[in-house]
């Protein structure tokens, strides 16, 4: 997969990775077994800290998105199927948009809905 | 009516005529040379040929001989030929030379090993076998084969600070942002042939308690797992592709990188199999499976290819990171 970060992003790098994998897998493009870069050779790839990639594999492996084995790296461990959630999603988009509610309100009340 | 070819002449070739041509030359006279002088302690016919019962095919010595140079030093003039003339690459001048050193190493060693055998013989038909010969032959050819690959001098340094023409792919890229993509592809036709090959080794060495065979079905099985499965990177760097063992790898750094585009590649009818291949029209990589392929056109007339899934994207990031490095 394709995997981008910008340090000059307000957004820590280690979030910009973990949200990448989580919408890969999301979206159904990164399926169960799948086996995402060692942690080094993708922090040698983005000239980027070891301890970034790891942060953000070792959060995406409290959440149950990889698995991280020895010797064996990091390892996607399901295949989500959210159809139902895109489009429940495309609909609050369209929902806001027609309501001409601003992004941040829309963000901050999915946010306090999820809470 | 010619038309000029623009890419650069094929390098390192003196040292492809010395290794292809004379190397393979020099083995077989030294051969040839050994059997002459033993003509006298010879049979006449002397044994060519061994079937389970011990000799069964024959020829004069010069007849044999004869045959041995037809094959060597053909095998070396069309060999030689086609590197000078396609040899661009280092991988295919590694690949044409080892092989062609290897096999006629083999060769010469087998017939003029068998002649060794046979002096003092009155009757060529009391001709003992030749199994003593074979590791030897295999065992010579492999190193000397092996020798002559590594001695293959590398492609001469080449970059290019041209960016990509407008028709190839860029991922667009913010100003900052850092990129890098990376996946993994793997062989089912590989598995598909090889596994039942190294099972039935495996069973074989079993039921015969034949224990060489335990040591050939892991050798294959390892060789296979070296040619099984890939990870190609795309990054500031270039392109990477190598197998979890480390080797074989295809690299390409970004300075090499004139364009790279996605293409869509049939192994059999493009690259006569599987494995790390060299294609009819001269391109070199990694072919593990039909469809989505990296082509990346590089400097010093090379094409590399990689066969692998999204093959756009890869190639879409090479592009923009080649013109980014090279816009100052």
């Amino acid at each position: 997969m394709l995997f981008r970060v910008d340090p000059g992003s307000p957004e820590p790098i280690f979030q910009q990775l973990a949200d990448q994998v989580r919408r890969a897998v999301a979206r159904g493009e990164l399926t169960a077994g799948t086996r995402l870069p060692a942690a080094r050779e993708l922090s040698t790839s983005l000239d980027i800290n070891l301890h970034t990639v790891l942060r953000a594999y070792q959060e995406l492996r409290d959440e149950g998105v990889i698995e991280l084995r020895r010797g064996r790296g990091a390892v996607v461990s399901r295949t989500d199927d959210l159809a139902a959630l895109h489009e429940a999603i495309e609909h609050v988009v369209r929902t806001a948009r027609r309501l001409d509610v601003p992004t941040a309100t829309t963000l901050a009340l999915l946010k306090e809905a999820l809470r | 009516m010619t038309t000029a070819d623009p890419r650069p002449p094929v390098p390192h070739r003196v040292a492809t005529t010395v290794l292809t041509l004379l190397v393979p030359l020099v083995i077989t006279a030294v051969g040839v040379a050994l059997a002459l002088g033993w003509s006298d302690e010879l049979p006449d016919p002397v044994a060519t040929h061994w079937g389970t019962d011990g000799a069964d095919g024959f020829m004069s010595l010069t007849g044999a001989l004869a045959v041995l140079v037809a094959t060597t030093v053909g095998t070396s003039v069309v060999v030689w030929a086609l590197l000078l003339v396609g040899g661009r690459d280092a991988s295919i001048r590694r690949i044409g030379t080892g092989t062609t050193v290897g096999l006629v190493t083999m060769l010469v060693v087998l017939v003029v090993g068998s002649l060794e055998l046979q002096r003092g013989l009155a009757d060529a038909t009391a001709a003992p076998t030749i199994d003593s010969l074979l590791g030897l032959a295999l065992g010579g050819g492999l190193v000397l084969g092996v020798v002559a690959a590594l001695l293959v001098p590398t492609d001469p340094a080449s970059t290019t600070t041209a960016v990509p023409p407008a028709d190839a792919e860029r991922l667009p890229l913010g100003r900052g942002e850092r990129a890098a993509w990376s996946t993994t592809v793997w062989s089912p036709a590989a598995v598909a042939v090889a596994a039942p090959v190294v099972v039935l080794q495996l069973v074989l060495a079993v039921a015969l308690q034949t224990w060489v065979l335990v040591a050939v079905a892991i050798g294959l099985g390892a060789l296979l797992a070296s040619m099984l499965v890939l990870r190609v990177t795309v990054d500031a760097r270039g392109l990477d592709a190598r197998s979890p063992l480390g080797w074989p790898r295809l690299r390409v750094p970004l300075d090499e990188v004139v364009a790279a585009h996605a293409d869509t590649v049939r192994p059999l009818a493009d690259f006569g199999g599987w494995g790390y291949r060299v294609g009819r029209d001269g391109r070199t990589g990694f072919v593990l499976r039909s469809g989505d392929a990296v082509v990346v056109e590089r400097t010093g007339g090379r094409t590399s290819v990689v066969t692998v899934d999204d093959a756009r994207t890869g190639a879409a990031l090479l592009n923009a990171l080649a013109e980014r490095s090279r816009v100052r």
